[in-house]
């Protein structure tokens, strides 16, 4: 296949999410409600908790990963789950794309909306609660938001698998754990406050090394010897698995007939 | 002589397929036991059979979206497992009651798949809208998906699976819950398919009509197995369902019929018709018509017409 019939499948995704996410009301919501709730709430519980500046950034980065990865992750899931939900999958999958067309398109347009919620809630934050979340300068906000970005995608394409493997009564499941797991990559805490199980666990996981990068620009030791080393390290092989677990997914469910049951 | 593989657009053999359900208590549903298919380039070709017989997993192993357990398939000369990749940019599906997704217009929903299969800037254009104009979705063009009446996602179904202008086309059920006039038109466009693009179709269909009007070979499927194939003529002969002479008589039944030399069957048709399945309708019709009037009955109204596809399924399927 070559270079341009790559780059036109992967168009091919990336316009028809767009297209989807311009028409639903339900990505409002996504994209400035839950953000800006989550903003506002951390901006007061860290006014009524006395924190310093510096804390009370702590915790709003936490926050804007969360949102970040949230919204990026929705829209690669959304690669397989609007078909789902319509009940298109076979004709997506009838026609010669891979998964990595599916997941890179969808991925651009979630790193798209996820730029945006980023933007907005630190205009947000530093405006109603005088958070200096871009402090660091582009560079460390750059790899910040990648590492977000990577994160999201790995967890949207491990979604896209279980969901294919199971069908769409996984969809609950599958957000849950991965909502889980992120809670203890050290979103709202150092990850030296966790018991250790949790602590390895948190350790396992990319997006706590690119926050540990990014916090330690606000005055916080950083934990781990090279953060963003690692975690573009295991978020490489964590991709490599995500991709391999969809792709055996995809495999499974022509074998197994779920693909057709979707479509039914 | 049976056609060259090189000749046939499908070439199935010996295929196998189960379904496994149930995580306690594993279940295990034939639903393909040891089918095999031979489909000649440039035919309209159709799969028949009862509800469950497996004419739609046969047809989702021909397209790449099942793999069959056992047995090999090549299609356009691929294999359907090892070289599906190169095999999806040939073929394309429609399927009776199509989905979509909900908020694409007209138009979009035929430029995604187009890009989908490598068209870009104005060919895609030109292939969307020459499809668009096709299929007179014109003034749907900008309606969303969800806001269509079934003919008119039938005919988006119709005009995506066309937009790679594929050398086999698969159609599951294509004109179900289609008003008549609706069909009919399908049905023309199925058959202009193959008349100006020498496309080879292979369709399911409950309507022998359908099947009878279209397809130049049919397969009977049953509880996963071919049963019959060939033309619908050669498969009336086949089932030795004979000619069917329909008599009007005064008085309206003669308990001698059914035992007259060469008499299949009698049946009581409406309006007092009785519909006589004979072997041979030039020797037998004479010698019937002579015997009714020896025996004083009067003979109203007579056709002679030959089985329909419909009875021939109907055999088959009990």
């Amino acid at each position: 296949m070559s270079w341009r019939a790559e780059w036109l499948a992967v168009w091919a995704v990336l316009v028809r999410n767009a297209i989807m996410a311009s028409r639903n009301v339900f990505f409002f919501f996504e994209l400035l409600f839950w953000p800006i709730v989550g903003v506002i709430s951390i901006g007061f519980m860290t006014k009524f908790l006395a924190l310093t500046p510096a804390q009370g950034s702590f915790v709003l980065i936490g926050t804007m990963a969360l949102s970040v990865v949230n919204v990026c992750q929705l829209e690669v899931a959304y690669a397989v789950l609007m078909d789902v939900w319509s009940k298109s999958i076979k004709h997506q999958f009838l026609a010669p794309i891979g998964i990595r067309h599916l997941t890179i398109g969808s991925w651009i347009v979630g790193m798209v909306r996820g730029l945006l919620v980023f933007v907005l809630v630190a205009a947000l934050g530093a405006w109603a609660f005088g958070f200096a979340v871009l402090k660091p300068g582009v560079g460390p906000v750059a790899i910040f938001l990648f590492g977000c970005f990577l994160n999201a995608w790995i967890v949207g394409v491990f979604v896209c698998a279980l969901i294919t493997l199971f069908g769409n009564r996984a969809e609950a499941f599958a957000w849950a754990s991965v909502n889980l797991v992120l809670m203890l990559a050290g979103i709202y805490y150092p990850v030296s406050v966790l018991p250790e199980p949790a602590a390895a666990i948190a350790r396992a996981i990319p997006l706590t090394y690119f926050l540990d990068a990014y916090r330690s620009h606000f005055g916080f030791a950083t934990e781990f010897a090279a953060p963003i080393a690692t975690g573009l390290l295991l978020s490489a092989v964590y991709a490599v698995a995500a991709h391999l677990a969809f792709l055996a997914a995809i495999q499974r469910a022509r074998r197994t007939g779920l693909l057709l049951k979707m479509s039914e | 002589m049976p056609p060259l593989a090189s000749s046939l657009a499908i070439d199935a053999r010996d295929v196998a397929k189960s379904f496994r359900s149930g995580w306690l208590r594993r279940r295990e549903t034939a639903a393909l036991r040891g089918v095999s298919l031979a489909v000649p380039r440039g035919a309209i070709f159709g799969l028949l059979g009862p509800n469950g017989a497996g004419k739609t997993t046969l047809l989702s192993i021909l397209a790449t979206l099942l793999t069959p357990d056992r047995g090999t398939v090549r299609v356009l000369g691929l294999d359907v497992v090892r070289e599906a990749a190169a095999l999806r940019r040939r073929l394309n599906m429609a399927s009776g009651r199509p989905s979509f997704l909900w908020s694409l217009r007209v138009g979009e929903i035929v430029a995604f798949y187009g890009r989908l299969y490598g068209l870009s800037g104005a060919t895609l254009r030109r292939r969307v809208d020459a499809l668009v104009r096709e299929y007179e979705l014109e003034p749907y063009r900008r309606v969303p998906y969800n806001e269509l009446s079934t003919g008119l996602k039938q005919r988006v179904a119709l005009a995506k699976s066309l937009v790679n202008d594929p050398e086999l086309l698969f159609l599951d059920e294509p004109t179900l819950g289609l008003d008549p006039d609706v069909s009919v038109r399908v049905r023309e466009h199925v058959a202009a398919l193959r008349r100006e693009r020498g496309m080879t179709i292979v369709l399911t269909t409950h309507y022998m009509r359908e099947a009878e009007q279209l397809c130049d070979q049919v397969a009977f499927i049953k509880a996963g197995q071919i049963l019959a194939r060939g033309t619908p003529d050669e498969l009336k002969r086949q089932m030795k369902l004979g000619s069917v002479i329909a008599l009007k008589l005064d008085p309206p039944t003669v308990p001698w019929l059914a035992d007259a030399d060469g008499v299949l069957r009698v049946t009581a048709g409406r309006d007092g018709w009785l519909e006589c399945a004979v072997d041979d309708v030039e020797k037998r019709l004479p010698a019937l018509l002579r015997q009714l009037f020896t025996d004083g009955v009067v003979v109203r109204n007579v056709q002679v017409r030959e089985p329909a596809l419909e009875e021939v399924f109907v055999e088959l399927a009990r």
